[in-house]
């Protein structure tokens, strides 16, 4: 079993290692098909060790080695294999997988297309050293390991230059790229410190013996400990207030925003929580936050999606809303269904946003929807995977998005928190309506593309074909919610719904189907429809201040630009012309010329004129005199 | 009855005035002229002293000082002849060659 | 090989001398040869080292002046030896990584005498040694940025040697006074550190002493506010100047803290904790935000060294393993990463002929070896896990957060700005459209500028995986630093304070 553990986390890194030889070489096709066979193979090797832990019902523990040993701290590489880290494990490299093999189509017109496929592998071995570590310290070398692949895969296309904001919300790949990146370190360092009060207050930062000693902490400790550990599921979840990476981060190549920005890395914060729920059961309070926090992000994220032209951004909005709900169930207490839904979500905004890449590579990378339309004669497939996908993340039965969502707003409810309830089915509206509104302006109504010179055309056979396992699982998942329960309860806490909840369990459900449904039914109506009802742009609406808002991120970005960035940069430029050189170093220089110019000005003393050294010389002699006959007075 | 300190008197007021002379003067010979008076003033006070404690190495000393300004104006005056010989003069502000 | 430390110290030196009457065109071969084998001696030294052992070894002790107890005194701890290692380390590849120069003998010399300076300062055991070589190391390096500096390089050169040099002296009057309390309390007279460490002064004598070594020390690291030399230093230095400069000389200064200032004043050094802290964090913040503000690229290097450097001084006195630990493997790394940063600088400037950030942009098109080695080098410098950078870093902030959470989290802010100037290079010169014209026939790293970099990154990524085989003997002789220091400290607010790790060996009695 160890062995199969090693396979599953080093394949990636195998496969990274070779396409990273090839790096600056020019492209072979074949190095993505090993790399997407390294990849298949810790697949097999983490369903296997699912398999493994599913029949035994027993975590698979081992240890590497040593790591860093300092005073007291031990940190050994360890990695454990229960069913948290195994789910996550095979939900990742399931994911992984299929967009590895998408990358083949989608990339094999770039000159990097090595380089991109050592990033991706990169990107998923740091991934499973996060989910598979046994220790707050491993899954902090994942979390970071995360964060530079993203950062190296939204800058991909560093090449391209800088725009202004009004035409590029993101500005440029390298611009997005350190954006989010930076914007991840602030929440890590959140989470470095949460890993500090841990360490010192349990002396370890091993999983099982740092849950083992919380009922003998205190509650301030331990409440340090959640919200600091939660603001690092902050940054990399990018919950609002360090959400604005997420939309920017759409500058990477489509196969990572699937992979990195919708389906793995962006849950990592949800995997923490989830992870560290024996700590965050400790403490309701924050739990609470994070649960009215997850739902204000849910609906904020859905709200702006509302209003946005551009595929991958209203997509980006969408898994910003989604991780909201995830979040949500997590504080809530119902760790399972939050994991339940990260899995789920995975398939569906994977598939979501490969279709989305198909879309992107038909139309030569125009992303504005409102220069589509009708594209589903040309595209058939897409249009299949991608309508399913968004029946899926509106949340209707029977697919995977309905049963996770559901289970949510059921906790909700159970939880007797009637406001984020009405939130959240609120929002399940409202994300209906923007994922069809966007099905519908790609693929429905007038055709808009062709006047403007596009000839959309359909994706590779087998890149269709590769997406097809993520439309299974998109479809299937959710059936299998009871046996899913069965196997992670015996881990995660189980999460019982009242006899109240139960008895209104169907109501609740219609209740969610209806709103979904509107929602639907309104895009139909405004955006599906063709000839004289065709949809047109309405001067109106979009000059309203409510759309403007939406449109403009409610001025968030705006005001990270106006209040913190460039006040950080007029400190920098004060701090270093007027503080460091006119008062650090030129104090330092004032004592250096105070020596020299006093030298400088004492020189005149030396005339060469004889007479004048004699008169000195007297001077000084009676000017000794005179202090000797002052200290033999006084002595 | 003149005492110690009447010679002292004399003494100090003899450098005083072979002070200011030092100070004072331009020429080079006059300051030659005016530590040669400052040394005999102290000559003076060694004589007195020596004579008052009874002891001769004061005025052994005034003898030592003698000599050593007599090698002394030997060697300065040639000094002085080779400057006049190379400046035509021997005003100090017109030797003020080491400005700093 | 009993006086294998008297080899290390003396081999370059005269080693330099014949250097002297070395053709012109092998000199550099010469140096390197050289170079190597001071390399491969301190190697070798590191595997004869008794990683059990906490005390000093390789002790060689021969009596100079015996009636003013001054004596020729070596010996390397867990602490020093890794320093030295590095030094040598640094000496090679910085020699190895030289463009074209002017005057290459000269160079050569002048590097090999430095290497001298530097090793003996990292093996003194003798107060008058460790000042003499620490005094010493001054000229060399007066000497390569004065003569092979850039146009302000007098300038430059000058405050460098007054500045410090001003320091070092304030630091021998500290340590006269030092030997004149012992000799008024034994009897007899003694320079040797070791003795020193016996002696259990009164509080506010540590004090002051504590403020005259602080004083020599905090100008070398350099501490804010005496930071200002270093933007010159750095800035008008050549490559290899600045590279020795920011991996080995300014390690003295942290050096020096932790051999004098920690053991033999442990009540001061409690006492200290506070406004050190702070001028730490000043150092951090304040010249993460200067490095960002730049122009030149070399300057945001230069400035981010002294942000790491507050890193550094930070974990000096967290007063625990931990922290401590921490702070001497972060001196290691910076020494690496800094030196590698300032050699890759040079390359392009080799090329260019400017640092300025505006003159660059795309290069990761034209030059991906060095985009990839800058890359790296970027990701230690900012402390990625699995990185160098990383291992150093993390252990300080844990140390010292035992001591003060708020502090750690204001120093912690490190990883966040560190990664805001840094990405801002990354950003400026490699990526972006290519469109100044000079930059679109730039070559690549040739082989000696790659071979030169490789074992850098390799250490980069191998202490960064496995830091083990360094920070355990490291580690060793700090658990038994800090047990010392508990035993010697008077007041009970230093023994609260100092903590002292649960698996540290017994304790090593000062000789």
């Amino acid at each position: 079993m160890e062995n199969l553990v090693y396979i599953a986390l080093f394949a990636p890194f195998v496969s990274s290692l070779f396409a990273a030889l090839f790096g600056m070489t020019e492209r072979k096709i074949w190095i993505g098909v090993v790399a997407s066979m390294l990849l298949a193979t810790s697949l097999v090797a983490s369903i296997t060790l699912a398999y493994t832990v599913y029949t035994t019902g027993n975590a698979i523990h081992v240890t590497m080695m040593d790591w860093i040993n300092a005073g007291d701290l031990n940190i050994p590489f360890g990695f454990v294999v229960d069913q948290v880290s195994v789910t996550m494990m095979t939900v990742v490299t399931l994911v992984s997988t299929v967009v590895h093999i998408y990358a083949i189509g989608y990339m094999d017109h770039d000159k990097s297309f090595n380089r991109f496929f050592s990033y991706l592998s990169a990107f998923v071995f740091s991934m499973m050293i996060l989910v598979m570590s046994d220790n707050f310290a491993g899954l902090f070398i994942g979390w970071e390991g995360v964060g530079v692949c993203s950062w190296l895969l939204i800058g991909f296309w560093y090449h391209k230059p800088d725009v202004s904001k009004e035409e590029n919300p993101s500005v440029s790949p390298s611009w997005a790229a350190n954006e989010a990146f930076i914007m991840n370190r602030i929440a890590d360092l959140g989470m470095l410190v949460g890993i500090f009060v841990i360490y010192w207050n349990t002396g370890s930062l091993q999983y099982d013996e740092v849950f083992a000693q919380l009922p003998y902490l205190s509650e301030s400790v331990l409440t340090i400990a959640a919200i600091t550990l939660f603001i690092g599921a902050m940054g990399k979840s990018a919950q609002f207030p360090l959400h604005t990476w997420l939309t920017d981060a759409m500058e990477g190549p489509t196969p990572v925003s699937a992979l990195i920005h919708a389906a793995t890395m962006v849950t990592a914060g949800v995997f923490l929580v989830i992870r560290a729920n024996p700590l965050f059961a400790a403490v309701p309070d924050v739990s609470f936050f994070i649960a009215s926090l997850g739902t204000f992000v849910a609906f904020y994220a859905a709200s702006m999606a509302l209003v946005e032209r551009d595929l991958k951004r209203i997509i980006a909005y969408s898994t910003l809303s989604q991780l909201g709900y995830m979040f949500a169930a997590a504080g809530l207490g119902a760790y399972w269904i939050a994991l339940f839904h990260l899995a789920a979500h995975a398939f569906f905004k994977a598939l979501l946003f490969l279709g989305a890449g198909n879309v992107m590579h038909a139309m030569h990378d125009e992303l504005d929807i409102f220069k589509m339309g009708d594209l589903r004669k040309k595209m058939k497939g897409t249009w299949i995977y991608m309508t399913l996908a968004s029946v899926a993340l509106a949340g209707l039965p029977p697919l995977a998005g309905f049963w996770s969502k559901d289970a949510i707003i059921e906790t909700a409810f159970n939880e007797h928190t009637y406001f984020l309830w009405i939130m959240l089915v609120i929002t399940a509206g409202m994300t209906a309506f923007y994922s069809f509104r966007q099905i519908f302006l790609t693929f429905h109504g007038e055709d808009r593309h062709t006047a403007l010179g596009f000839h959309p055309h359909e994706m590779y056979t087998f890149v269709l074909v590769a997406m097809s396992p993520l439309a299974v699982l998109a479809t299937i998942t959710g059936w299998f919610m009871k046996e899913y329960e069965a196997f992670i309860t015996k881990l995660l806490p189980q999460y019982e719904m009242s006899e109240h909840t139960h008895h209104l369990a169907s109501y609740l459900g219609l209740i969610v189907i209806f709103f979904a449904l509107s929602g639907i039914a309104i895009a139909y109506l405004k955006y599906a429809r063709t000839g004289d009802k065709a949809w047109k742009r309405d001067e109106k609406i979009e000059s309203s201040f409510l759309y403007k808002l939406l449109k403009n991120q409610y001025f968030v970005p705006k005001f990270y630009e106006e209040f913190i960035t460039k006040p950080y940069m007029m400190a920098s430029e004060v701090f270093w012309t007027k503080v460091d050189l006119k008062i650090v170093d030129a104090t330092v220089d004032n004592i250096a010329k105070f020596f020299y110019t006093s030298g400088d000005k004492t020189r005149s003393m030396q005339t060469g004129n004889l007479s004048n050294y004699l008169n000195w010389m007297a001077v000084g002699g009676v000017m000794l005199l005179v202090i000797a006959a002052i200290s033999a007075m006084i002595g | 009855m003149i005492g110690l300190s009447h010679y002292l008197i004399v003494s100090a007021i003899i450098f005083s005035i072979g002070l200011v002379g030092v100070l004072r003067r331009r020429n080079l010979l006059m300051l030659f002229f005016a530590t040669e008076v400052m040394l005999n003033a102290v000559n003076i006070a060694f004589a007195a002293i020596s004579h008052y404690y009874n002891d001769l190495t004061g005025q052994m000393f005034a003898f030592f000082i003698i000599a050593i300004a007599a090698s002394e104006v030997a060697v300065g005056l040639g000094i002085l002849i080779v400057l006049f010989k190379k400046h035509g003069s021997l005003d100090l502000d017109d030797l003020a060659s080491m400005r700093g | 090989m009993d006086n294998i430390l008297s080899i290390l110290v003396f081999f370059p030196a005269v080693a330099g001398l014949l250097g002297f009457v070395v053709d012109k065109e092998s000199a550099r071969a010469y140096g390197i040869t050289v170079a190597a084998i001071e390399f491969l001696l301190s190697l070798w030294l590191w595997f004869s080292f008794d990683m059990g052992n906490a005390g000093m070894q390789f002790v060689e002790l021969i009596p100079l002046i015996p009636d003013m107890g001054i004596s020729y005194y070596l010996g390397v701890d867990g602490i020093s030896l890794f320093i030295l290692i590095m030094t040598t380390l640094m000496t090679l590849i910085g020699m190895a990584s030289m463009g074209e120069t002017k005057n290459i003998k000269n160079m050569i010399v002048t590097l090999l005498f430095l290497e001298m300076t530097m090793v003996g300062v990292f093996v003194a055991l003798d107060a008058i040694i460790f000042y003499l070589f620490w005094e010493l190391s001054l000229v060399p390096m007066l000497y390569i940025i004065g003569a092979w500096g850039g146009p302000l390089r007098i300038y430059a050169s000058i405050k460098f040697f007054l500045y410090t040099f001003t320091g070092s002296l304030i630091m021998l009057v500290g340590m006269l006074f030092v030997a004149y309390i012992y000799h008024n309390l034994t009897g007899v007279w003694s320079f040797a550190i070791t003795d020193w460490y016996a002696l259990v002064l009164p509080v506010d004598y540590q004090l002051w002493l504590f403020a005259a070594f602080f004083v020599g020390f905090a100008i070398k690291v350099p501490m804010f506010p005496f930071h200002t030399w270093i933007p010159y230093a750095h800035g008008q230095a050549p490559t290899i100047g600045s590279v020795i400069l920011a991996a080995v000389l300014l390690k003295m200064g942290t050096y020096g803290f932790v051999r004098f200032s920690l053991p033999m004043f442990p009540d001061a050094s409690v006492m200290a904790i506070t406004p050190i802290a702070v001028l730490a964090i000043i150092m951090v913040i304040y010249t993460a935000m200067i490095a960002y503000a730049q122009k030149d690229m070399k300057q945001v290097i230069a400035y981010s060294s002294v942000s790491h450097m507050g890193i550094i001084m930070l974990g000096l006195f967290a007063m625990n393993a931990e922290g401590l630990s921490g702070s001497v493997f972060q001196m290691l790394s910076h020494g690496i990463v800094s030196g590698a940063l300032f050699m890759l600088v040079g390359m392009i400037y080799e090329r260019r002929h400017t640092k300025l950030l505006s003159e660059f942009g795309g290069l990761a098109a034209v030059m991906p070896k060095f985009a990839v080695i800058f890359g790296v080098m970027l990701m230690a410098s900012v402390g990625l896990p699995l990185t160098i950078g990383f291992v150093g870093e993390f252990l300080v902030l844990l140390g010292f957060y035992h001591v003060s959470p708020v502090i750690t989290v204001l120093a912690g802010t490190s990883i966040i700005l560190g990664a805001i100037y840094m990405l801002r290079v990354m950003k400026l010169v490699f990526f972006g459209p290519l469109d100044n014209e000079e930059n679109k026939k730039l070559k690549d790293l040739n082989a000696r500028e790659t071979w030169s970099l490789i074992p850098l990154v390799a250490i980069v990524i191998w202490l960064g995986v496995y830091p083990k085989p360094v920070l355990q003997p490291i580690d060793n002789s700090v658990k038994s630093l800090l047990v010392f220091m508990e035993g010697k400290a008077r007041t009970d607010e230093a023994k609260d304070m100092i903590k002292t790790a649960k698996t540290s060996t017994s304790i090593q009695e000062a000789k």
